[in-house]
């Protein structure tokens, strides 16, 4: 069983994602906007934007039913309860007995389905749309996920991600040769998954374009908030279980306050560097034509094939 | 103006019509042909519109009850082969109220048709659609731009029904768009038909901007009329108010000084440069790469402080006058003009070179919103989006105003290229980007050329008393196409009716041709690639 102090650092663990996650999200909006040369908003903004919001009144469509009041919590409550089961900075999480990378994936899909359904639910046109196009993306992005994650079990012997983080922890560089393919569909995933450019435009005020925004176009005050703070979680899950599958370096495997420190550290620089690499990309590309991005993830999927032909090689 | 083609038309026309013209009337370049009766309005027009080959440049419909003459419309055609001429064809509408549509022969004619109809309630018998256009929640009954109406008319509101088209079908949905956006742009409402995400339908409702321009000119002396004629959009001050004084320098034969011609090419040019910029800006926000577009806006506002410099205001108000210029343009002024233009120019060309060596951003331009030629050529269509569509029509060369000149001789190889220039292009949004690159780089050398100003003054002096009831057309070429003014003088200088056709008017209905081929989120793409002006439209 697990002491104290390691159940104690994998709520911190926990708590961590949930309330670093809005400064990622603050992270890639400064970037973006000094690759536009603007000078942007401080990192921050996005606490201030959750702090405004949480304060705000609520409109609520009088078409809608309970889906669309409850979408905000599922989402929320899935998100956050998710990422108890990634290691942060530490190698394994005790919460991990409960549930592994495939529960992750599963609960992603629950807080996805119920933002689809609470966009068609208001019943306004944009979030049909809205739903349709996300449909279409996680129908085609979720069968490369789990590809993915296929090979990152097969070679390390387990879908449970304290046994995946721990094995990598142990290893030199990266061991094996399929994981650069895994890497490199996981990147298009986790830009598909959390809706950046090329899929979708985080920052756009064009109804017709939207995708994610089109979704939650109804949601206002309390709910926003709740929504943008589990797309924000989202965000950072991934990027934690990207850096901590395929660059886990520096990643504590003992409870000293010392190795947690460098864990603590080494991970946030890892993760902001990430974000920085993604919302640089974002600036250097427009968005891609809604029936080409199945392009886009077909590489991703055939990626991962590759990597599963490696493995078997 | 070519008085030999102005006979040749004449002489055509009473040959043809002999029976059916009442008279015949010469204005500069206009040449009015005046019906006996307004039934042998579709005959006479038609025979303009398809046997000499002109396009329809508006319909102007006029309350002259008061001066004992009904109701008269006058139909303007514009000659845009380099012959630089206007046919009008003028008619007065019976008691009845009634008047034949000519929009089955001309398609361009149904909106000015459901205008007048609305406006002055004159019914076109034969036009299958005439609901309204603009007054949305006007009742029943009331038509503004009646001489009975008064201007101070307090008018209630009132709910009407406005009956879309609707497609039927097996998974044909409709999405309701606006009038209320999402981003911070003017109101319109659009009714899509979609299949998927395929476009089967797009209806656009415009007129939520109405200002009732044309009536609040009537209150108006000239000079008031002119700070409205800037405001009509504000984008293209320089444009309208330079068409407006036109109009009045034409009424009242005043001739402004060369320099004065220049300075307007200037600016009007000046504007240009600046708004297709913001254009192209426009354009690399909707294909979300914002990267494009913040570099494009820095050039943008570095040419608006240029016009502050200049004229004291961004968006250049104030730089015309009746009888000339109200702005000169110093030694000084000219050589910060032209190292502002020099640098912006530079660094725009890497930027664009930048920006089509982009594939993600090319792919999104590419085929979208292609514009058949016929359809544009049906609907009249003006400016770039015609230009793009391979579309030879410029008012600059095809009715040469102020400082521009009619363009020169061309040898026959050059008019062989020019042709397949302009087969090579192909209406979709790519080629509008094209154009409006290529024409940034030419307002910047028109520009440089036309600063080389003379020095006989900025200003002749305002019209004295005008004998009223003259008219004339006033015409000049936005960034978005050709802009139409027509203006009739009533008693004391003031004015008796302004009739205003920007561009955006002619070039609205061609929306629904160009997406037919696109899916819905290419949409804003495409809308932004023709830069329709809602103000402009809805007056």
């Amino acid at each position: 069983m697990y002491s104290i102090a390691e159940i104690l650092i994998g709520v911190i663990q926990g708590l961590a994602i949930i309330l670093l996650s809005p400064l990622i999200t603050g992270i890639m909006q400064k970037t973006k906007a000094r690759t536009q040369k603007r000078i942007g908003a401080t990192i921050l903004q996005p606490y201030y934007d959750i702090i405004k919001l949480i304060k705000k009144d609520e409109v609520v469509s009088d078409q809608s039913s309970w889906i669309f009041k409850v979408c905000p919590w599922i989402n929320f409550v899935a998100l956050a309860t998710a990422a108890f089961f990634i290691p942060l900075f530490l190698t394994y999480s005790p919460f991990g007995l409960a549930g592994d990378l495939l529960l992750v994936v599963g609960l992603f899909a629950l807080a996805r389905f119920f933002t689809m359904l609470a966009g068609l639910d208001v019943a306004s046109s944009f979030g049909g749309l809205g739903s349709s196009r996300e449909m279409m993306f996680s129908a085609l992005l979720e069968p490369a996920l789990f590809l993915t994650i296929f090979i990152v079990a097969l070679t390390y012997g387990g879908t449970n991600l304290s046994t995946i983080v721990a094995a990598v922890a142990g290893a030199t560089l990266l061991p094996h040769p399929q994981l650069i393919f895994a890497a490199i569909a996981m990147f298009i995933i986790v830009l598909g998954e959390t809706g950046r450019l090329p899929f979708d435009n985080p920052a756009t005020h064009l109804e017709l374009t939207m995708v994610h925004e089109a979704m939650v176009l109804e949601y206002s005050g309390k709910s926003l908030a709740l929504i943008e703070w589990s797309q924000a979680i989202k965000l950072m899950i991934l990027l934690a279980l990207v850096v901590n599958i395929f660059a886990p370096w520096g990643i504590s495997s003992s409870i000293t306050v010392a190795t947690l420190g460098i864990g603590f550290i080494s991970l946030v620089a890892k993760i902001s560097l990430l974000a920085v690499i993604i919302a640089y990309l974002e600036s250097t590309i427009a968005k891609w034509r809604l029936f080409r991005i199945p392009d886009l993830i077909t590489i991703a999927i055939a990626s991962s094939m590759i990597g599963m032909v490696l493995y078997y090689l | 103006m070519n008085t030999i083609y102005l006979d040749k038309y004449k002489n055509e026309m009473l040959e043809k019509f002999a029976d059916k013209i009442d008279k015949v009337e010469e204005n500069g370049n206009e040449i009015h042909f005046i019906l006996k009766d307004v039934n042998d309005v579709p005959l006479t027009c038609n025979h303009v519109y398809s046997i000499l080959g002109t396009r329809l440049a508006t319909i102007i419909c006029t309350d002259e009850l008061g001066i004992k003459n009904g109701f008269v419309l006058r139909y303007v055609f514009g000659k845009e082969n380099r012959e630089d001429i206007f046919i009008f064809i003028t008619a007065v509408v019976s008691q009845s109220l009634f008047f034949p549509s000519i929009a089955l022969q001309i398609p361009a004619a149904a909106l000015y048709e459901r205008e007048i109809k609305e406006m002055f309630g004159l019914t076109p018998t034969g036009n299958p659609d005439t609901r309204s256009l603009v007054l949305h929640e006007f009742p029943e009954g009331i038509f503004p731009l009646r001489k009975e109406f008064l201007l101070k008319t307090k008018v209630a509101r009132q709910q009407r029904q406005y009956q879309f088209l609707k497609v039927e079908g097996d998974g044909i949905c409709e999405i309701p768009v606006g009038p209320v956006h999402a981003g911070i742009i003017e109101p319109g409402h659009f009714r899509f038909s979609v299949l998927g995400e395929n476009i089967i339908n797009l209806e656009t409702r415009l007129g939520y901007a109405h200002k009732g321009i044309e009536k609040l000119a009537e209150s108006m002396k000239l000079d008031d009329a002119l700070l409205l004629a800037e405001r009509i959009s504000g984008d293209e001050s320089v444009a309208n108010s330079t068409a407006y004084c036109q109009a009045v320098e034409k009424i009242s034969g005043i001739r402004i000084p060369k320099r004065a011609e220049n300075i307007r090419v200037v600016f009007g040019e000046m504007e240009r440069i600046y708004n297709h910029i913001s254009t192209l800006a426009g354009i690399s926000t909707d294909a979300g790469f914002a990267f494009g577009a913040a570099r494009l806006y820095i050039l943008k506002e570095r040419l608006m402080q240029l016009n502050e410099s200049l004229s004291g205001s961004r968006i250049l108000f104030g730089v015309n006058r009746i009888g000339g210029v109200r702005c000169d343009i110093s030694a000084q002024d000219s050589r910060l003009v032209i190292s502002t233009i020099g640098t912006v120019l530079r660094d725009f060309d890497k930027i664009i070179s930048f920006l089509k060596a982009k594939s993600s951003f090319m792919d999104r331009l590419k085929d979208a919103g292609r514009i058949p030629r016929k359809a544009a050529q049906d609907l009249g269509v003006v400016g770039v989006v015609a230009r793009a569509a391979g579309i030879d029509v410029d008012t600059r060369h095809d009715h040469p105003y102020a400082g521009y000149l009619p363009r020169n001789h061309r040898t026959p190889q050059q008019i062989i290229e020019d042709q397949i220039e302009m087969e090579k292009r192909s209406g979709d949004a790519l080629a509008r980007f094209e154009v409006r690159v290529r024409e940034v780089r030419n307002s910047a050398a028109m520009v440089e050329e036309m600063l080389d100003l003379d020095c006989d003054g900025t200003f002749t002096g305002m019209p004295e008393k005008i004998t009223p009831y003259r008219s004339a057309l006033g015409y000049s070429e936005s960034h978005r196409g050709q802009t139409v003014h027509w203006i009739m003088i009533g008693k004391d200088n003031s004015i008796f009716r302004y009739k205003i056709r920007t561009a955006s008017f002619c070039n609205w209905p061609i929306i629904g041709h160009a997406v037919l081929k696109d899916i819905v989120p290419d949409f804003p793409l495409v809308n932004k690639s023709l830069d329709l002006s809602y103000s402009g439209n809805d007056l």
